[in-house]
Parts: structure tokens; sequence; C-alpha cells
């Protein structure tokens, strides 16, 4: 299933017919993907292959079979690797040293010279809200800071292509809104970013498309939206807030497309089995309902609910 | 902003040795080497003052039977090869290689920062364990009736500066490729190493050690009497000064052979996959 281009002709990450394996267990299997330059949520259950498929993209693997590019470049070798940045799922840092004197090496090895790569590094962290703490030592850092540090080494050499394994975690609500807003900005400064979260509602919030992930295979690939248009066989769920719940619930039962309305206090519930012409119908109704109907809110068009109807 | 690409190779090296050294500044490292110091200094005392009841005393005799078998061969060796192992696998271990390996330079380069830095804090510590025996050693005046000779401290310090690079390149091939390098460490130097440095020369396997080289750099260096030769070479019955051969070159190969084994499994090991099997 598969459905929206990226947006570029030029992928920044190009994963074709990968497949990838630990001794006899197959961690990928014939995975084939673009990510232009936009957003692209990384999708799966714990164990499916999404932080095997980070490192095959970062070079810290390589596909038993088939080939993984960064740009032009295969991934892994140093153009590839200098047009990369990587949030890693890795706990640990090097806690002894303070979070700008990290991420200033880190960006030595990038080619800038000392001063550049600690002026960069003090503005990156800046940038990402650790300016206050910036010299003081990681292991004294909260859970969050830790995360900000990761990123601002995954950042701070502005690169073409990101990839990010669960930034959310240990973030609070407002250094996660504050995320969602940087990674957005992204693609606008020409960087594409491949994103894995556990936080389904808050990815859906930050991508534009989503790569499912099932048992080492690609599942599905494509905008929420068109992908969940792609599953008849799953009926939407509407919630409608109006008047005369009862009567209105009386007249959707007899409609073809409805499969099932439930009547609660304040709303009732449709599931709506084929689309053709509800929509249409509905208005119409809402237009002449008298008292009105206030509110048609789908149930299950998100990301959450398509992620549960294809893997279960 | 347009970014540079990366790190030429010698500049990763030296920025890999720069950034080893200050992370093994925090191993208390330095707070070891001055108790270690004060430690080893009290040892060289009480030696030399035990030796110097007796009649046939000899102070350079007493120092590098100690400074050998203490300094050279357990101290030295055990170091170096625990902050080896801890500057390159604990970085495997904890998994924060990930943060070195996503950078566009060589992990060759990674490796050879590593060594070298491990060398050169091993070294220093090396040396001022060894003039801190001759120190202690050195005090004991009556061991030493044209006064004591610092040469002789000179001359371990340079054995433990030699040594210190050879143990590191082992504890880097260790660290790259076995998953607990100490255990491998601890059979190199005490099982294999022991054996083979006291086989017959004829075997010709001796030079693959660091401990055969390393003492015949000393004995080169000291031009020990036959009674000393014998102290710190046992296997070597009527010690000959042609023996000796070329210390220098055969540790030389021997630090080659383990960098580049070292560097060869480093440069294409995927860890990432290793921790999974």
């Amino acid at each position: 299933m598969s459905s929206a281009a990226p947006k570029q002709a030029a992928a920044a990450l190009r994963f074709q017919r990968v497949t990838k394996w630990y001794g006899t267990i197959v961690a990928l299997l014939d995975m084939s993907f673009e990510v232009g330059c936009e957003v692209v949520g990384l999708v799966g259950k714990n164990g499916v292959g999404k932080s095997t498929l980070m490192k095959l993209a970062a070079g810290l693997l390589q596909p038993s079979q088939g080939s993984v590019h960064i740009g032009p470049h295969p991934a892994g070798t140093a153009a590839a690797r200098a047009d990369l940045g990587f949030c890693p799922d890795v706990e640990r840092l090097y806690e002894n040293l303070t979070a700008v004197d990290f991420v200033a090496w880190m960006l030595r090895y990038h080619g800038f010279g000392r001063r550049a790569a600690r002026d960069r590094a003090a503005a990156t962290l800046q940038r990402l809200g650790l300016g206050d703490n910036m010299h003081r030592r990681i292991r004294e850092y909260s859970k969050g800071m830790r995360q900000r540090v990761r990123l601002a080494q995954a950042l701070a050499h502005e690169p073409r292509f990101v990839l990010l394994d669960e930034p959310m975690t240990g973030l609070d609500p407002v250094a996660r809104a504050e995320l969602s807003q940087t990674i957005r900005s992204l693609p606008a400064q020409g960087v594409g970013v491949l994103v894995s979260s556990h936080v389904l509602h808050e990815l859906e919030a930050v991508v534009d498309r989503v790569v499912l992930v099932h048992q080492g295979r690609l599942l599905a690939q494509g905008r929420v939206g068109e992908l969940r248009a792609q599953l008849p066989s799953q009926p939407h769920r509407l919630r409608i807030v109006g008047t005369r719940l009862r009567e209105l619930a009386a007249v959707l039962v007899g409609w073809p497309q409805v499969a099932q309305v439930r009547v609660h206090d304040d709303a009732i519930e449709v599931s709506v089995a084929g689309e053709t012409g509800f929509y249409e119908a509905l208005t119409r109704l809402g237009a002449g309902w008298d008292g009105g109907v206030h509110e048609v809110v789908p149930l299950d068009d998100d990301l959450a609910s398509l992620f549960g109807y294809l893997v279960g | 902003m347009s970014a540079p690409r990366s790190l030429g190779f010698a500049a990763t090296v030296v920025e890999s040795a720069r950034q080893t050294a200050l992370r093994l500044r925090h191993h208390r490292v330095w707070t070891l080497v001055v108790l270690g110091a004060a430690v080893l200094y009290g040892i060289a005392w009480l030696v030399g003052y035990q030796i110097g009841k007796r009649t046939e005393a000899d102070g350079v005799n007493a120092y590098c039977n100690l400074a050998w078998w203490l300094q050279a061969t357990v101290v030295s060796p055990w170091l170096t090869l625990y902050l080896g192992v801890q500057a390159l696998h604990g970085g495997l271990e904890d998994r924060t290689f990930q943060y070195l390996f996503l950078r566009p330079v060589s992990r060759v380069a990674l490796l050879l920062g590593n060594w070298l830095a491990v060398g050169a804090v091993s070294a220093v510590v090396g040396a001022v364990g060894s003039c801190a025996l001759f120190a202690g050693m050195a005090d004991n005046r009556d061991l030493w009736p044209d006064g004591p000779d610092w040469r002789y401290a000179g001359d371990f310090a340079a054995a433990c500066t030699v040594a210190a690079f050879a143990y590191a390149a082992a504890a880097m091939a260790f660290s790259a490729y076995f998953r607990r390098p100490l255990v491998w460490a601890a059979f190199f130097v005490v099982g294999l190493q022991q054996v083979v440095a006291n086989l017959p020369i004829s075997a010709g396997l001796r030079s693959a050690t660091i401990t055969d080289p390393l003492r015949r750099f000393v004995l080169d260096r000291i031009e020990p009497n036959q009674r000393l030769a014998r102290q710190l070479w046992p296997a070597e019955l009527n010690f000959d000064a042609e023996t000796i051969g070329a210390p220098l070159q055969d540790l030389a190969w021997f630090v080659l052979v383990a960098l580049a084994l070292g560097a060869l499994v480093y440069a294409r090991t995927e860890y990432d996959a290793r921790a999974r099997d």
C-alpha cells in the first residue's frame, strides 16, 4: 500500500530493496522507500526493525542485500555521513564532558576549527534551550536535557538529512512542542527528516507522510488520510454532535452507507462503511436539520487508528 | 553557511588523541598516579631497607630487579591495558561509539588517536613510577656507596615508555576484536607472554611478545653483569650481548601488527549488529 510520492525528485534518503539479517534472524525484508525534503514518520511496534532501519541509514549497519543512499552517496561513506545528522536512541553520552565540549568535539570531526566548533555548539545548544546549562557536565543533566544534547549533536553541523530515533523521549510538553516546531521547520531549510516515535499523535502533527513497518516489512507508506482512505474494509467512525440525536440516528441508520449508529447522551457515533455520497448527504441533512448539526468529528482518521487497523 | 566537509586523517588522529586524553583525565588516573607513586616509593624504600642489612647489598641490582619485575612486568602492562580497554572498548560497550562513527572521519584515525593518548598517558605514569621506585631505593644510602645513579631510573622510564605504546597497541587490538578484552589481555600477559617469552631463543617466537624485546631493550641500556642478567632473564642462562638483537625493531613490528589488526577489525565491524548476536 502506498500513496503520495516524495515532494522532490532527488530523494534525500533512498532504501532500495534492503534486507538485513542478523545471523539467521531477518530484521528487515525487501524494504524500499524514499524520503525527500520532507518529514516522514517511521511507525511500528517495538522490535519490528525501526532502529535497524535507522542504523542502516546512518551507515552504522550495512544492508545484507540492497542499497541505502543519502542523497547521491551510499550510506556509511564519509560523504554520506557529512550530510547526515542522527539522534540515536542511546542512553549513554560522554558523561564527564560538558554539553558544549561534547557538541564542539563532534563538530571538529566535521571540519570546523576549534573556535568555530565551540561557537556553533554553543549557538545550537542555546537554540535548543540549553543555553544556561551548556557548561555543566552531562552526568548532571535530566533526561530531557540529555535528549537536547543528542539533538544538538545531530543538528549542529547543519546536515541535509536528519534521522531522529524517538526524539520526544524524556521531553516535557513544552519541549515537545518546541521540538515539533524545530522538526517542522527543517524541510524549509532544505533538510529531509525521518523520525520515529511511539507518541503517534505527536508524530502525526509533525510528519508529512508515514512509513509503517511491521515484522521487518514495509506495510504501508503515504499520507495518513490517504492511507486511511485505502482501507475500505474498515468503516470510518464519526462523532456527530447536534440536536434531536435520536431522530438523527433514526434517519442515518436508514442510509445504505451507514453500518452502525450508537446514541450517546451528547452525541451519536456513526460507522460509515462506504463513503460514496455520504458526506454530501450529511451536509445536506445538517443544513436542513431543525436545531442544527453542530459538529462532525472523524474518530479514526488519525495515525493511531491507522496503525491499529494495519497492525492489529 | 556552508559547512566544512570533514577533518583530515592526521588532524582526526590528533583530535581523537586529545579527546581520549581528556576523558582519561576523568578516570582519576592522575590521582592514581600520585597515590601509586607514593606506594611504589614506599615499597622500594622498604625493600631497599631489608636488602641493606645484607653484606652484598647492591642498589643497582635491587632497583633493576624491582623495576623490572614490579613496574615493567606488572604495573605498566596492567595499567596500560586497563586504560586502553576503557578508552576504546568502553565506548563500544556503552554504545557512545555511535556518535563517533556518524562523523565523516576514518575509524582507523579514531583508533590511532586512542592508541596515542593511552600510550602517552601510560608512558608518563610508567616513567613516574620508575622514578618513584628509584627514589625509594635511593633513600637507602647504604646501597649506593658512590651515590645513587639516576641513569637507571631513566633507563627504566624509557623502557616503560616503549612498553606503554606496545601494550596500548595490544589493548586496541583486543578491544576492537573481543567482547571481553580484559580477559584476553590477562591471557596474553599472564599466559601467552610468560610462556612464549621464556621459550629457548631458537624457538623464534619470543619476538612476538612485548616482554621479551622489552627485556632485551632494558639489558641493552643498563649493560648488566651476568648475575643481574640472569635475574632479569632467567631463560637465558649465559647472557650474551649478541642475543639482544634489535628489540626496538621487534617492538615496532609488534605495534604495527597489533594496530593493523585492530584497525582492520575496528573499521569493518558492525558493533551494533554484534550486540544482537
